[in-house]
């Protein structure tokens, strides 16, 4: 499943939709039961490009670790690419996570004694993809995110701005059905953060499913959607306009919380490739 | 994930902290070092004593009678019992090829011409095949029946003149009594042709037993013949036969059934009622044949016991190494828990992780392997050097060591790569 054509029938199979929760519930068996997500249901469609927000606390980090498939729900299912995560076995857990989940995260989290197009081959090194087919995959996607002139840089010696690059780069090398970040701007100054968020939103465009964890409005705006999560359950979802949706079934999201999604228009400052 | 890539990555790790690296390594590589070294010198030692025995001397069979009971080296407990008749009925059987009696004859100094320097218990009396043929520098064997001597280098060379074939010593032995001998032969070695004589270079005259022997033990009583100063006082009624406390019997061959061959009819011989030997021989008084090579296998058996100590203690370091590698990679593993996070993250399997931190610490232990080799090799062969031994190459310890240093990695690296791998990704990814 690393090639891109054995993904794309996959997808055609699963309707179009790349992660799909249903009645979703967490619970941590600390001293009385935490109930980090409490009934959960949630589709995300191919190709879109989802923002979720809340406050500590709310259940982000416990949605984000079940949706890349780092962890499994205490009830409900969890559906990543077709495949029912909670049915899987934990070697074949990762192997959906190496090639249908892309990560990227605030701390940037890049080998530090790899280069660039090291980090960005990393992932396909774990799926026995030869040597010199890794290289030309991590070339052609370091040169997309524009760091072509940077492959034999150290993490160390990049700046933030590159580094998260990098990462960007790492998590689409297995062409994964989707992108999940967390928090990506949040270690980056404003100029670097819109410059990240334009290559998301460059990337969205070419067709990458895209989830967005963060706690800043501006960053969660350039999404098509906003689900916002309070105490473990969807408080609402807030749909945004005027952003290009190539296809698929729109967005389809059940909750429980019973909140009216509420429908803004989309005021960002950013223009950039966003609009068409 | 293939094996190459597990080494490209741990190298890379490895390389990331070289002086730890080092530092842990060196545990292994003293311990390796220690091992290797004293298996050289124990090896080089063997060979130094072993190596003595030339082929000739391989088929000979050095015989003594002594109570069977008696523990100890050559001529241990031994008693003069061996007649002249009794070695010429062992030379006539089919088997042996010669027997000739073999003993020490005490002496107080040698003179050539004016000159006279001192010398104990130097005169070896045997037979002429006693000194090969080949361990001839120059010059022949001497003749039985002939006031003849081979002398060796160490006896040449303590006269202002070097001795050289064709001169005439004069032998002054214990009782006062002097003898000449001409020289007509000069060995390649100061060392002892047998493990009767032992092997350290001392001046040592080679004379017949025929006339030299008999005419002591017949003038003095049979008095000490032995090497160790045994005092056999057995011939006291020196009436007729002279009595030998050894004897040298050569095989056909240095084939190991022509050697049991010769033994068994030396032994036989010598115990047969027709023997002047039997009439001594008894319950408490047994015939002992045996070659250089088993002689030696009592102290070969010492100086492995000792080797075997030695080694045991350095084996110890060994396991301080490895002690050293678990430590170092259970630090690593904590340190590097981000890294084993995103690892993780982004599809590396348990066993890839394994794999990895194992790599890493068999490295480790190879490369201490192969460091602690060549240094060991270095001072065993130092030592060998300043002990003046040969130089022995055990090759099969190198690759002993090589097959040691995976074996410490593995065993070192197995708990750390294990909790490695075990490795929630959640939490490591959250470790700062």
């Amino acid at each position: 499943m690393a090639t891109g054509t054995d993904a794309e029938t996959d997808r055609e199979a699963e309707t179009g939709t790349a992660v799909r929760l249903e009645n979703v519930r967490k619970t941590y068996r600390l001293a009385e039961p935490v109930h980090a997500l409490d009934g959960v249901s949630l589709s995300v469609p191919r190709g879109s490009y989802t923002a979720i927000m809340g406050p500590s606390g709310s259940g982000k980090s416990t949605l984000m670790n079940l949706v890349g498939c780092l962890d499994t729900p205490t009830e409900g299912t969890v559906i990543v690419d077709g495949n029912d995560v909670t049915t899987l076995s934990g070697r074949e857990r990762t192997r959906l996570r190496g090639t249908e989940v892309g990560f990227v995260f605030q701390t940037f989290n890049l080998m530090p004694r790899l280069t660039a197009l090291e980090n960005v081959a990393l992932p396909q090194l774990f799926q026995g993809v030869s040597g010199d087919e890794r290289r030309d995959r991590a070339r052609e996607l370091l040169a997309r995110v524009g760091l072509a002139d940077r492959e034999d840089h150290l993490p160390s010696e990049l700046s933030g701005g590159q580094r998260q690059r990098v990462a960007l780069a790492r998590a689409l090398v297995n062409d994964p059905a989707l992108v999940l970040a967390d928090e990506p701007s949040g270690n980056l100054d404003t100029e670097t953060e819109a410059d990240v968020l334009d290559l998301f939103a460059e990337f969205h465009d070419a067709g990458t499913t895209l989830i967005v964890v963060t706690h800043e409005r501006h960053v969660a705006e350039r999404a098509e959607r906003i689900v916002h999560l309070l105490d473990g359950r969807i408080e609402r979802i807030e749909q945004l306009e005027g952003v290009g949706v190539e296809g698929g079934p729109g967005v389809d999201a059940e909750y429980e919380s019973g909140t009216v999604p509420e429908s803004k228009p989309r005021n960002g400052p950013t223009e950039g490739d966003d609009g068409e | 994930m293939n094996p190459i890539e597990h080494l490209r990555l741990a190298w890379r790790s490895i390389e990331g902290h070289k002086l730890r690296s080092a530092l842990t390594t060196l545990g292994v590589v003293i311990g390796i070092a220690a091992v290797i070294a004293f298996v050289t010198l124990g090896a080089s030692l063997q060979v130094g004593i072993v190596g003595d025995i030339s082929p000739d001397d391989q088929r000979n069979l050095y015989g003594w009678a002594a109570d069977p009971d008696t523990e100890g080296g050559p001529l241990a407990g031994a008693q003069p019992v061996f007649s002249q008749s009794d070695l010429e009925t062992v030379a006539d059987l089919e088997s042996v090829d010669a027997a000739y009696g073999y003993a020490t004859i005490q002496s107080q100094a040698i003179s050539d011409g004016d000159e006279r320097v001192a010398q104990g218990d130097g005169v070896i009396a045997a037979g002429p095949s006693y000194v090969r043929e080949g361990n001839l520098e120059e010059g022949r064997q001497f003749e039985m029946g002939e006031r003849e001597a081979v002398i060796n280098p160490a006896t040449a060379g303590q006269f202002e003149e070097n001795v050289s074939v064709g001169d005439e010593l004069e032998i002054t032995f214990l009782g006062g009594q002097g003898a000449t001998v001409d020289v007509v032969g000069i060995t390649d070695t100061s060392e002892g042709l047998s493990p009767f004589e032992g092997f350290e270079s001392s001046p040592r005259i080679y004379v017949p037993t025929d006339p030299y022997y008999a005419e002591q033990a017949a003038g003095m009583g049979l008095g000490d013949v032995g090497p160790d100063g045994g005092d056999g006082d057995g011939g006291g009624d020196g009436d007729d036969e002279v009595r030998f406390l050894a004897a040298v019997v050569e095989a056909e061959s240095t084939a190991e059934e022509d050697i049991d061959d010769a033994r068994d009819a030396a032994v036989a011989s010598l115990e047969s009622d027709e023997s002047d030997a039997s009439e001594f021989l008894g319950d408490d008084l047994a015939v002992t044949f045996q070659t250089s090579t088993e002689l030696l296998q009592q102290l070969q058996d010492v100086l492995d016991l000792l080797q075997n100590f030695i080694v045991g203690i350095a084996a110890i370091s060994l396991v301080v190494g490895s002690i050293g590698i678990a430590n170092i990679m259970l630090v690593s593993v904590t340190e590097r828990t981000r890294e084993i996070g995103i690892m993780k993250a982004v599809g590396a399997q348990n066993r890839d992780v394994l794999g990895l931190f194992l790599t890493e610490s068999i490295i480790l232990g190879v490369i201490g392997a192969i460091l602690g080799t060549a240094v060991g090799l270095a001072a065993g062969y130092l030592g060998a050097w300043y002990v003046d031994l040969p130089l022995v190459y055990p090759l099969e310890y190198v690759a002993l060591a090589i097959a040691v240093g995976i074996l410490v990695g593995v065993a070192s690296g197995l708990y750390p790569a294990w909790r490695a791998a075990r490795t929630d990704p959640i939490d490591a990814l959250r470790h700062e």
